[in-house]
């Protein structure tokens, strides 16, 4: 048996848990050995399941018995701290006295325990997904470093090669910068996809749910359990869910490969654009067209998310504005929360406003193209403690630069993925983001998918 | 008493002294951005959240 299982991707993991040469009990085990022996530095899980070992029998039982449920059967997965759980309190990343949570499964867990994915823990979280450091947790690639975040638990843990999948959320960029910071690969699905139902809310209609995982196939096995409409959660969209393991293996010769030349290019690390630019040349050489655009549109769109993000966030707080609860908060995110009062109606409107032209733009902008690349984050991971860093020519907040390429995403509610293209010169990973058309899942996997079989960067794990 | 100190007054928001000069010095760069998106001329441009009559159990 291979010494460490669940270090491998789950076609292989669920090829031999389907063929008995592996047991999820097994994998459980090596899962929480791992646990038990990384965490300590990482810091990145803040509960674990205690029945753990119960749903990893049950899941042996039905296997031998002939009753296979599916890629994810017997596989151990980790949930992020606002996911809601039957089994595990939930917190949404905070300590503050007086604020309580349902013990309910979230529809995205209900879902993976459907499909029989074993949930064995909750990760670590930016305080209510507001922000993307993600303390105390570190970066597996150098533990004086940040994992990212909002799901920067769910980052390190991936990379840690602990679970192949950990579920995030995504209101700016939350469950692909700490793909990128952390080398794992994360995808964001449509608006609209995926429920948030069950999911601690931070801005309505920016949340996105997803998975961080090994590799794009395991961010696909995760898509094709958690996807489907929802009434409990009214930004659900009745739209036929294909089975996404059909863009996998796909041939690109006929991608047509959009490049923003403005906003995401110009203001990077160089370590970076190098990468990014090289991953331009590899869909050039596969035979790939290669489409340059800008949209101005974007040069207002940063004032745009802080109108409904914050506005959003302080209307959800209101309650704990009101208790007092928020004096408990972390002292950045109360402020955050306080300060939502300060956009008005009008700039929250304009916002939305904005967000239509976004969306119409890039419409035409994909009669043209069928995916949008560039860097995911605009630096690699920076120092803990750390506010401030070089990016491009200019010293910069780290938490404005990191999510300057995500956060467009969010506000159009298209797919995007973040995967691993490379590493700067101080051995620290590289995002590489692909975005393509509303509920066109397939064409972002195919386009993910040709990229990292074409490369060796998912073989690649840190060494703890 | 600068633009936004006369909202946090004018909205009656309640923050002691040192906690609103710390709210106020962390908005200063956002309310840049959202000054920005003030100077848009987007009358002709509907809304991306578009208003429904049907009850929340019958959307979706």
């Amino acid at each position: 048996m291979h010494e460490n299982p669940i270090t491998r991707p789950i076609a292989e993991l669920s090829a031999d848990l389907r063929l008995g040469k592996l047991t999820s009990i097994d994998l459980l085990e090596n899962a929480l050995d791992r646990i038990a022996m990384l965490d300590r530095k990482l810091e990145s899980f803040v509960c674990l399941a205690e029945d753990a070992r119960a749903q990893a029998a049950a899941a042996d039982r039905e296997i031998a018995q002939g009753r296979w449920r599916g890629p994810l059967h017997g596989v151990p997965v980790a949930v992020k701290d606002n996911y809601l759980t039957a089994d595990m309190p939930s917190r949404a990343g905070t300590d503050a006295p007086g604020v309580h949570f349902a013990r309910q499964d979230s529809a995205v867990v209900a879902k993976l325990r459907e499909a029989g994915a074993i949930i064995v823990g909750k990760t670590r979280m930016h305080e209510f997904a507001w922000g993307n450091v993600t303390p105390p947790s570190k970066n597996p690639w150098d533990l004086s470093r940040v994992p990212g975040g909002s799901s920067g638990g769910s980052g390190a843990v991936v990379a840690a090669r602990i679970v192949p999948v950990a579920m995030g959320s995504d209101t700016g960029g939350s469950i692909r910068i700490p793909a990128a910071l952390c080398g794992t690969v994360g995808l964001k699905p449509t608006f609209g996809r995926v429920s948030r139902a069950g999911i601690v809310p931070h801005s309505w209609s920016l949340d996105h749910a997803g998975p961080l995982s090994y590799t794009v196939a395991d961010s696909v096995y995760a898509l094709n359990a958690i996807s489907g409409h929802d009434p409990k959660d009214p930004g659900s969209a009745r739209t036929d869910v294909p089975d996404f393991t059909a863009a996998l293996g796909q041939p690109i010769t006929d991608l047509r490969v959009g490049i923003c030349r403005n906003h995401m290019f110009g203001n990077n690390q160089p370590d970076v654009d190098a990468a990014i630019e090289a991953a331009i040349r590899f869909y050039r050489d596969v035979g790939a067209q290669l489409v340059e655009f800008e949209l101005p549109i974007l040069a207002f769109s940063l004032g745009a998310i802080f109108a409904i993000e914050l506005s959003s966030s302080t209307a959800y707080h209101s309650r704990n504005l009101a208790s007092g609860a928020v004096t408990g908060f972390t002292n950045d995110v109360r402020t955050l929360v306080e300060m939502g009062r300060l956009v008005t109606g009008p700039d929250y409107l304009k916002a939305e406003q904005l967000r239509r032209v976004l969306i119409d733009d890039l419409a035409k902008v994909f009669a043209d193209v069928d995916v949008i690349l560039g860097p995911t984050c605009p630096l690699t991971a920076w120092p803990i403690g750390e506010w401030t860093v070089r990016v491009g020519a200019q010293d910069e907040s780290v938490l404005a630069a990191s999510w300057r390429l995500t956060y467009p995403w969010n506000l159009a509610g298209l797919p995007a993925i973040s995967l691993p293209c490379g590493f700067d010169s101080t051995g620290l990973p590289i995002g590489l983001q692909l975005a393509s058309r509303p509920f066109d899942e397939m064409t972002l996997i195919r386009a993910a998918d040709a990229y990292e079989r074409g490369h060796g960067w998912k073989d690649m794990h840190p060494k703890l | 008493m600068n633009e936004l100190e006369m909202l946090v007054e004018a909205l009656g928001i309640q923050l002691e002294k040192e906690r609103r000069s710390a709210v106020l010095a962390a908005f200063q760069p956002m309310a840049q951005e959202i000054a920005k998106l003030r100077s848009l001329d987007l009358t002709d441009v509907h809304p991306a959240v578009v208003f429904s009559p049907v009850p929340a159990s019958q959307q979706g």
